[in-house]
């Protein structure tokens, strides 16, 4: 027993391995084949053919693809991602600065998609066909048709209208010199240095974009766990529950919510990339300033080491965020704990 | 239970009962036959078709809605209304082109995956979970970018991502299937891998796939729309739905007119292809 | 005696796609006081409804038209909500029938059994603690035989066998000591000598605690073991009712009578003898083995002897019956015959030349029809297959189509017809005429009529039988069903964990079995008459625990 799951999670890594080695080198050979010179991009059209030249020799340019990829992976693996040519600083460091603000707002959104999609997908299940159904469907269909960028403009249109006070750009306010560090996710630092001035701050500001953010994973796990929940109930567990009178609202939120968790969670894992997405935009319109951003700007500016980290982190931000969801799950489905992973 | 199903109901019946008795699914068909017959017609039911080219009238410029302009007027002066409609033109050609490519792509290496195993499945399976770990919209502004950022660049971006879900979808029913004793049945009565794959198992994910797909045409709608509203779709001055919320945004919360117009077009159309994908699901009688 | 149920001229019907269908009609009938009560009938009879009526689980689409259910005097249709759940449990209790899908798979088996245990408690006034309810559940699986208790409160669904299940199933019904029983087909999933294990056990249990006991069955041969009275059903009506005695030796019903004659024989003057082939042997296997390969990281290396040591010789136009429960590796064998897998030692020899054009000499019928023909493809696409192959033209293959249809006894305007729109046995000719098609010398039938209704089994083996003698087939079937065997084979062999353990005509191995498990499987199957029952080999305690419960066991 032991031995099987050391092998499950062995094969796990391995292919955690295996997708980052061929997601790096598409990218990779995806960002050498850009038009236009990146050495030319860094010294600007003023520059002399040979300071390009010397410039191109010292960033590998002028090595083999090959070549150029193993010195990457091989810096890589050290922590080492590059320069960004529009920063001028390390790679890495500009992640460590801008990716905790986007961890933020995306764990803040998943927090809000299951306190929402959940109760909302059992409560639909539960009362099929009436008009608490019908509302509730509605608002999930709201959520799957609206793209972010639209509920991010409304929702800004509506704090403008409503509610002038509330703050729409932004992370905090800067005036209230927010604690820097450690974890560099302001709710929790504020929290632990006890500036409870910067947490309420920082919540009204995530408040939006996490909306924003939120209403497509909403619409598409309240659809997935009403689903789930419809279709367990019509099983032969259920009913030999009910043959001997367990009471249905044992049966519904003790054993057939258990068992229908596993769909939207696996679901859940798998809408992490467009939610990464989606963070894209929805930091955009709200001044949000994470990594999103920083990667839109790298995109623009053909800034390829910044733009290959972003993909990269995306990459491995989406892979741990499904380990994860396999361990729960795992955790959830005992037949699943021994068969290994489901993505 | 088979007493609830007596012999003279056809699947056929039980099918379009189910989605009749559906309002939803039929308002839902309502709406994608009204986007596709307004987008047929654009050039005859718009009243400043015109308009949808580099036209300038700055006497008119952020006209309010009113007789004569119904959804008010952009930046230049032009009809809200009439780039609108035309603007369901470059989202319905995005749907085509991505899902004309990927929804049979995805679909045949699903199958193929699925069907013989070994390595065919090893290395599409594998190729599936690294696309589905790329963000789709960081990897279309990153093609978008490296090419040129256009509407083709982002239909192939889309589209080069876009297949992996559909190969998932159909590798995982064929699986299923492959192991069903009709498919052995064939095989020992000499049918070849070809009629296996497009004859036997093909036939049995049909109503899953356009459920699917029918599905996926709103995903389409609100990506290209988003990827414009970021700037990366059709060149100005065709009217895109997108980039008119992107332009009007501007200009809000006084001239919300040219918000409102493009941005309830897009829900209008990805409402109409959920509610239908939704009632085909039912009628189907598939599950996620 | 006393009436403890009592249904009168019950109607239900279940509506759907806007058209209602009724599924009972007038049915009425009664349990008294410490009676064993069976209801027979087979696919759409109406005796799943019935029972669904009585527990008050009916789905949210049927309508109870009319008549009344009364438990002890009250009429259970004018109860409030609370006091009819009140009896659930504890009036009256359910043994559900699939032991597989009947727990939640993400809950331990304990966590059912308390939470059933506690609302019961609940409902009935009684008071208890976790301690005590635990140590009541503990008394009631051991009450089953299950002899660990505290290993099966704390496992999950799918580390017990379909056996333990089962068990654990019965137990639930027992936790509140119910005065009525009701057992919908219990351990009809399972293998036979773990069903016949179930239905002493249920027997056992209702004699000592002198419950009332409906059973519900298709199977003629458990009835005559668990009922003292017999309800017969046929299409929502109640055809036949009388005390067991009567209804077997003088049936009154038609329905009754063709149930009756549909039964095979295990002894006596109906059991046909089929004549044992003297012409060259056509299949030959000697010193077979196969061990399936696991692939893994640490465990290779390891592999799963699947079946070992066989030898046997199939002589043209032979019956061939391989017999066997699952996983004793009678398939393995089947398939290897077929060319479908490769032996790991030993040889496999199939003999003969194919027919002109054919692809290969062997062809198969599988179990269940349901699953062996594409649902999205007509009689005509699956039968144009093989015949294309056979390389004949359109206009022949038309009516080579028509020829095989005739064949297996259907009409010809069943080429345009899906597998949905064909009942059980019309899709097992389909099958059949599949086979016959690619003009194959031996047939594999891999259970052909175990998915089938008794009345429907009998037609499609009496087809068999016809098709072998004027084709000239040889036929090698695998089934864990033995009174088919006895009256269908030429020549069976046993086979129990890998190997063949008994080998001979039917006729022999039926008089004279030598080793204990095919003793015991004989005894196993359900017979209806007592003249049968006698002349079943005899099996000790001590034989039966060692090859019956350490086969359930695991």
């Amino acid at each position: 027993m032991a031995l099987r799951l050391l092998e499950t999670i062995l094969r796990r890594l391995l292919s955690v391995l295996l997708v980052l080695f061929v997601l790096s080198l598409m990218i990779f050979t995806l960002a050498r084949i850009v038009p236009g010179d990146p050495a030319r991009m860094v010294l600007g059209p003023s520059a002399t053919q040979e300071q390009v030249a010397e410039l191109r020799t010292e960033m590998g340019l002028d090595q083999p693809i090959l070549t150029q990829y193993v010195t990457y992976v091989g810096k890589a693996v050290h922590g080492d991602l590059g320069q960004s040519i529009v920063t001028n600083r390390p790679v890495s460091r500009d992640i460590a600065e801008f990716l905790p603000a986007t961890l933020e707002l995306v764990l803040v959104t998943i927090i809000i998609v299951l306190l929402i999609a959940v109760p909302l997908g059992v409560l639909t299940a539960r009362h099929r066909n009436t008009w608490i159904d019908n509302v509730g469907r509605f608002f999930s269909l709201v959520g799957v048709t609206i793209p972010s960028f639209l509920f991010a403009v409304g929702l800004q249109l509506v704090a403008a209208n409503f509610f002038p006070s509330w703050p729409i750009l932004g992370r905090v306010d800067y005036q209230l010199n927010a604690p820097d560090g450690p974890t560099g996710l302001l709710l929790i630092d504020s929290l632990m240095s006890g500036r409870m001035d910067v947490f309420a701050d920082a919540s009204q500001h995530i408040l939006f974009p996490a909306l924003a953010l939120a209403m497509s994973g909403i619409g598409q796990i309240t659809r997935i766990t009403r689903s789930a929940m419809i279709e367990n109930q019509r099983r032969d567990h259920a009913l030999t529950l009910r043959s001997f009178g367990v009471p249905e609202k044992v049966v519904t939120f003790k054993y057939l919510l258990k068992l229908s968790s596993v769909a939207p969670l696996t679901i859940m894992g798998l809408e992490f990339a467009s939610m990464i997405g989606n963070a894209f935009v929805v930091e955009m319109v709200f001044g949000w300033g994470g990594f999103a951003s920083y990667g839109l700007t790298a995109i623009l500016q053909k800034d390829l080491n910044a733009l290959m980290a972003v993909v990269l982190i995306s990459g491995l931000f989406f892979i741990f965020a499904n380990l994860v969801i396999d361990i729960v799950v795992g955790l959830i489905d005992p037949r699943l704990r021994l068969r290994g992973g489901t993505a | 239970m088979s007493q609830s199903t007596p012999k003279e109901l056809t699947a056929a019946y039980m099918s379009w009962y189910r989605f009749s008795r559906n309002h939803a699914a039929v308002i839902g068909a309502v709406i994608v036959i009204s986007v596709l017959v307004m987008t047929a017609l654009a050039p005859w039911i718009t009243p400043f078709p015109d308009h949808i080219g580099s036209v300038v009238d700055f006497r008119n410029r952020h006209a309010a809605p009113d007789a004569q302009n119904w959804f008010g007027t952009d930046k230049a002066g032009r009809d809200v209304f009439t780039r609108t409609i035309f603007g369901f033109r470059v989202s319905l050609m995005l749907v085509v082109g991505v899902l004309g490519i990927s929804v049979p792509v995805g679909a045949v290496l699903g199958m193929s995956a699925g069907y013989f195993g070994g390595w065919t499945e090893r290395i599409i399976t594998g190729l599936t979970n690294v696309m589905l770990a790329i963000p789709p919209l960081v990897m279309a502004l990153a093609i978008g970018n490296v090419l040129e950022p256009n509407l083709t660049n982002a239909m192939i971006a889309i589209t080069l991502l876009w297949w992996t879900w559909h190969a998932r979808l159909v590798y995982r029913i064929t699986v299923s299937i492959a192991s069903e004793d009709y498919i052995e049945a064939a095989r020992l009565a000499g049918a070849s891998h070809m009629h296996i794959l497009f004859r036997e198992i093909l036939p049995n994910c049909v109503a899953v796939i356009s459920v699917k797909t029918t599905l996926d045409a709103a995903f389409v709608i609100l990506f290209g729309a988003t990827l414009s509203f970021l700037g990366f779709g059709v060149k100005p001055p065709t009217p895109d739905l997108g980039s008119m919320v992107a332009d009007g945004r501007q200009f809000l919360p006084e001239k919300w007119w040219e918000v409102l117009a493009p941005g309830f077009a897009i829900f209008y159309a990805t409402l109409g292809f959920n509610l239908l994908g939704d009632g085909l699901r039912d009628m189907f009688d598939v599950e996620d | 005696m006393k009436r403890l149920l009592d249904v009168q001229n019950l109607n239900i019907s279940f509506s759907g796609y806007g058209r209602t269908q009724q599924v009972l009609h007038d049915i009425s009938f009664c349990v008294n006081e410490g009676e064993q009560v069976s209801l027979i009938g087979e696919t759409g009879s109406g005796k799943s409804v019935t029972a669904k009526a009585i527990l008050g689980t009916l789905p949210a689409n049927a309508t109870i038209d009319s008549g009344s259910i009364g438990f002890e005097g009250m009429d259970l249709f004018n109860l409030s909500k609370p006091d009819r759940e009140r009896l659930k449990g504890t009036a009256f209790s359910i043994i559900m029938q699939d032991p597989l899908s009947s727990f939640n798979p993400v809950f331990r088996i304990g966590t059912h059994l308390d939470d059933v245990m506690r609302h019961a408690d609940r409902r009935q006034g009684i008071p208890d603690s976790a301690k005590g309810r635990k140590s009541r559940i503990f008394e009631t699986l051991r009450k089953v035989q299950l002899s660990d208790p505290e290993r099966i409160f704390n496992a999950w669904p799918f580390e017990l066998s379909g056996g333990m299940r089962q068990r654990v199933l019965i137990a639930l019904a027992l936790l509140h000591q119910p005065q009525l029983l009701i057992a919908d087909e219990p351990g009809t999933a399972l293998d036979v000598t773990t069903q016949y294990e179930i239905l002493r056990l249920i027997k056992s249990l209702v004699v000592e605690d002198g419950l009332s006991l409906l059973m519900i069955t298709h199977n003629l041969g458990v009835v005559r073991q668990t009922a003292d009275r017999v309800l017969v059903m046929q299409h929502g009506h109640m055809v036949e009712q009388g005390p067991l005695q009567r209804v077997f030796s003088a049936p009154e019903s038609d329905y009754t009578k063709s149930l009756m004659a549909a039964v095979p024989p295990l002894y006596g003057p109906n059991v046909t003898n089929q004549p044992v082939s003297d012409k060259a042997p056509i299949i030959t296997l000697t010193d077979v083995q196969k061990i399936y390969k696991k692939r893994g990281l640490f465990t290779q290396g390891e592999g799963h002897l699947a079946v070992d040591g066989i030898n046997i010789t199939v002589n043209e136009g032979e019956i061939f019956g391989l017999a066997g429960e699952s996983g004793s590796g009678k398939t393995t064998v089947a398939r290897m015959i077929m060319d479908l897998l490769e032996p790991t030692s030993g040889t496999v020899t199939v003999s003969g030349t194919p027919s002109e054009n054919a692809l290969r000499l062997s062809q198969i019928v599988y179990q269940n029809p349901g699953t062996s023909l594409n649902p999205k493809r007509s009689v005509q696409q699956i039968l144009d297959v093989p015949l294309k192959h056979m390389g004949y033209d359109k206009p022949k293959r038309r009516a080579r189509m028509e020829e095989l249809l005739t064949l297996v006894r259907l009409p010809v305007n069943f080429l345009s017809k899906y597998p949905h729109e064909l009942s059980g046995g019309q899709k097992q000719r389909v099958a059949i005429a599949r086979a016959l098609a690619a003009e194959p010398k031996i047939i594999v039938l891999d259970e052909p009529t175990s998915a089938l209704d008794v009345s429907v089994q009998r037609t499609v083996m009496d087809l068999l039988l016809e098709l072998r003698d004027s084709l000239g087939l040889t036929y090698v079937i695998i089934s864990h069903d033995l009174s088919l065997m006895r009256n269908f084979c030429s020549r069976i062999a046993i086979m129990f964990k890998s190997r063949i353990v008994e080998a001979g005509t039917p006729e022999e191995v039926f008089r004279t079995a030598k080793h204990p498990y095919t003793r015991a499987l004989i005894s196993a199957i359900p017979v209806i008459s007592d003249a049968e029952e006698a002349q079943k080999p005899t099996v000790t305690d001590e034989e039966r625990s060692q090859f019956l419960v350490a086969n359930t066991g695991s």
